[in-house]
């Protein structure tokens, strides 16, 4: 009982220090969203704030300017990779 | 039903203002494993958001990769390559010279049917931007084809200007944005109409060269040639011609709109001959990917994709080619209307004209440039009247009030003139108004007619003040004139044409249920149209009362008696048109109570209102006017109560009293020494209402159980009582 609530408040520990951080995201489509974490659940269905679209491309983002969306959902089965910012790691306690 | 596009109005907070510091390069740190280990240990149904986000501004969110929220999808649904114009001529993908005449046409073609879509409403960046070629015309070499893109161009610039000024267009009449798409700028209008001037030029002289000679031999090759030419050759003229009428309307004299008139009618010669060449074009190659429409040759409608705002993908289905000529035929006839109305000069007569245009719901553009027309630069009507002259003269023809008559001493009194010209000063902008909501599409109409009887109630306050003040000065100067009421009246007039428009067009727009009817109509006939009737006629005496004062000023000049000629008074066919109108509506409202009083009106439950609200509903903008005052709901039922008769009428009754409405409409209008087509209109409706009026009356079809039919095709305000 104890342990799987610790299991529970550190996943959402986790979670709860990322919120509000960048993050960029790439679908299975190839295409790569960039915006703020804001919101997930249980499926990993992803909400991110001034989410802007970048096309599938080289790493170097260098295909034309990146599509402005606004607060986006990324649906968790369509989640392919997810990354934060190294500095955003910094300010967690517990680490990840 | 159109999400708007900022995004800052969707979020709240989460919107724009993105940090510096979300640039690419940022060292990215991979945490797929751990942050979906994480979210597993999250219960069914619980989000993990911050504070100050919830449910609400989460159902806002566009959903990734469902196609119908997320606009980017269909670029990797698409087999080929989207390319933009200038890859797509370094992969030699399509081709700017050495086109053949069967692809120019079709090109042409299709930005025509793309140029109309755009005019229908959709976005500048899914219709004439999905021609490559028009993204930057200067890499095209072949003539004929950088010419027309050009002409295009211009087009769509002119078209675009026009529609912003004129300002009586919402979203889902025009999309105004040009997604920083270069319009030609660089090149002048005399310019490209000139190119294009070359381009027929020179395929004019081809056209003659392979026309068929007397007595030759007919090469079936040199046929194909010359019909082609001619197919090309119209459509650059053609282009010329629309571009050179648009032109025309940007130019601040009158005359101009004379030249645009004939420059449409010469474009409408041409419709003919490219209607019969469509066929000579290339069409669209079949693309195979899922539910994509066939790609034309120097067409990508995808290549904007990303610059659309990120709500929910709209599609512009663009328009065939089969319809293209059909579209511009009535285009054109439309703008020649337009260019019609520099020969009204009567303000009244004016607002006449734009109410008959209104009525058959024509384009945004012919609506703009009808508004850009009368009030060129917004300042003068046609570029020469002021509005007050025009308010001036529509005082004069419909009431002739004596201050503004020349005969009268108080034409000469400065504190008359002031009263008078501050109060026509206050007349312009609600006029102004007016006119602008008369170019607006018809359910906008309608919204926007409740709204300005504030502004007018305004007026009317004004006016019976300065009625009063002018009243009192002219007593003292001319005892035996009087200034009673002149300027209110005609206030008055307005504001029951605007009440009576704004009932009426619900009729129009379908908005009333059956069980509405009786009051909509009631409210006209017994109220609205009563009291128009009374006002008409007081305009009336009063021109009678200034015409006889200018008649006894003339007959103590000369001794010589003035023949009496029996004229039209002015205000006739107006009061002819009121009191056929007011029987109609009498007819339908004695109808539908007849209906009522036998069941055969089906009405809602009331469970969470009632009649009365629903009533006050429907006239609630009458409430801000002064006169008439408004009726409401128990007053309403007080005046229409059938008790009050001994013994009450039975539905026979009422049905005979509205087979006699009708008949009495019938009369009238049969009476109408030029009939046009509203009256014929009105006379559809009258002539079958009297028969099935005399049948209900005589019990015909009393215990079925079926319903009336009420048939609005022959005229959108009455209907033919139709019984099954």
């Amino acid at each position: 009982m104890l342990v799987e609530a610790s299991a529970y408040s550190l996943a959402r520990c986790k979670l709860e220090n990322l919120l509000n951080k960048s993050m960029r995201i790439r679908m299975t489509d190839g295409r790569t969203l960039v915006g703020l974490f804001l919101c997930t659940d249980r499926d990993c269905n992803v909400i991110l704030g001034s989410a802007q679209e970048f096309l599938k491309s080289t790493d170097s983002f260098s295909q034309g300017e990146p599509r402005v969306l606004g607060l986006a959902m990324i649906p968790g089965h369509h989640v392919v990779s997810i990354e934060v910012e190294s500095d955003s790691l910094q300010m967690t306690t517990h680490g990840l | 039903m159109v999400m708007k596009s900022s995004v800052e109005e969707e979020e709240g907070g989460w919107g724009l203002g993105i940090p510096e510091k979300m640039r690419n390069n940022a060292n990215w740190v991979d945490v797929t494993k751990e942050f979906k280990g994480a979210c597993k240990e999250l219960k069914l149904g619980e989000l993990l958001h911050d504070k100050l986000f919830g449910l609400f501004e989460a159902m806002s969110a566009i959903e990734m990769m469902d196609p119908k929220m997320d606009a980017g999808m269909i670029g990797n649904q698409v087999n080929r390559k989207v390319l933009n114009f200038e890859q797509a001529v370094k992969d030699e993908a399509i081709r700017v010279k050495d086109l053949s005449i069967s692809e120019l046409i079709g090109i042409m073609d299709t930005c025509f049917c793309c140029l109309i879509t755009w005019l229908e409403g959709h976005s500048l960046a899914q219709t004439v931007f999905t021609c490559l070629y028009v993204h930057n015309p200067d890499l095209i070499q072949d003539p004929a084809l950088k010419a027309f893109a050009l002409g295009i161009l211009k087009i769509c610039d002119i078209a675009r200007e026009k529609v912003n000024k004129a300002a009586v267009f919402e979203e889902e009449d025009f999309q105004a944005m040009t997604y920083g798409f270069k319009m030609a700028n660089n090149v002048t209008d005399l310019r490209v109409t000139g190119m294009l001037k070359d381009v027929e030029d020179e395929l004019q002289r081809k056209v003659k060269s392979t026309r068929s000679r007397q007595g030759e031999q007919r090469d079936p090759e040199v046929e194909l040639d010359h019909q082609q030419c001619l197919a090309l050759f119209s459509r650059v003229k053609f282009t010329r011609l629309l571009l050179s009428a648009l032109i025309s309307f940007t130019k601040k004299e009158t005359s101009a709109v004379s030249e645009a008139q004939k420059l449409m009618t010469q474009a409408a010669d041409l419709l003919p001959a490219i209607h019969s060449t469509v066929q000579y074009g290339i069409q669209s190659q079949n693309d195979t990917t899922k539910g994509d429409h066939p790609i034309m040759m120097g067409f990508e409608p995808l290549v904007n994709q990303r610059l659309l705002p990120p709500t929910f993908p709209r599609y512009a289905k663009i328009i065939k080619r089969e319809e293209m000529v059909n579209y511009f035929s009535k285009l054109i006839e439309r703008i020649k209307t337009v260019c019609e109305v520099i020969s009204v000069t009567n303000l009244h007569s004016i607002l006449d004209f734009f109410c008959e245009f209104s009525e058959q719901s024509p384009c945004v553009l012919s609506r703009s440039l009808l508004q850009t027309t009368f009030l060129i630069d917004n300042k003068k009507v046609f570029g020469t009247h002021l509005m007050q002259d025009m308010i001036k003269d529509a005082l004069r023809y419909f009431v002739s009030p004596p201050v503004l008559s020349s005969k009268c001493s108080l034409n000469n009194n400065h504190q008359a003139k002031d009263y008078i010209d501050s109060f026509v000063t206050h007349c312009t902008r609600p006029f102004c108004s007016l006119i602008q909501i008369h170019g607006h599409n018809r359910a906008r109409q309608r919204d926007k007619l409740g709204h300005i009887l504030e502004e007018f109630a305004t007026l009317q306050d004004e006016a019976e003040k300065v009625d009063a003040a002018l009243h009192g000065l002219l007593m003292k100067l001319e005892p035996q004139r009087q200034h009673l009421a002149c300027l209110g009246t005609w206030i008055l007039y307005h504001n029951l044409r605007i009440m009576i428009q704004y009932l009426l067009s619900g009729f129009e727009l379908e908005l009333y249920s059956m069980h509405e009817y009786y009051y909509i109509y009631w409210y006209l006939s017994e109220f609205l149209y009563a009291w128009l009737m009374s006002t008409l006629s007081r305009a009336d005496s009063s021109q009678m009362a200034e015409e006889r004062i200018l008649e006894e000023q003339l007959k103590v000049r000369s001794s010589k008696k003035s023949k009496k000629k029996k004229k039209a008074r002015p205000l006739s066919k107006e009061i002819t048109m009121s009191q056929a109108y007011q029987n109609m509506c009498a007819g339908m409202y004695k109808t539908m109570i007849a209906l009522d009083m036998d069941r055969k009106v089906r009405k809602p439950q009331f469970e969470l209102d009632s009649e009365q609200v629903r009533y006050e509903h429907r006239f609630a903008p009458f409430n801000s006017v002064v006169t008439p005052p408004p009726v409401h709901y128990i007053q309403f039922k007080e005046m229409s109560d059938l008790k009050k008769y001994n013994p009450p009428p039975r539905s026979a009754d009422l049905y005979m009293a509205a087979s006699k409405h009708f008949q009495q409409a019938k009369l009238i209008l049969e009476n109408v020494t030029s009939p046009d087509a509203e009256v014929n209109r009105i006379l559809k409706v009258a002539k079958p209402n009297i028969v099935v009026m005399k049948l209900l009356a005589g019990g015909h079809k009393k215990e079925t159980k079926a319903l009336p039919e009420f048939d609005f095709s022959a005229h959108k305000y009455f209907p033919i009582v139709k019984i099954i």
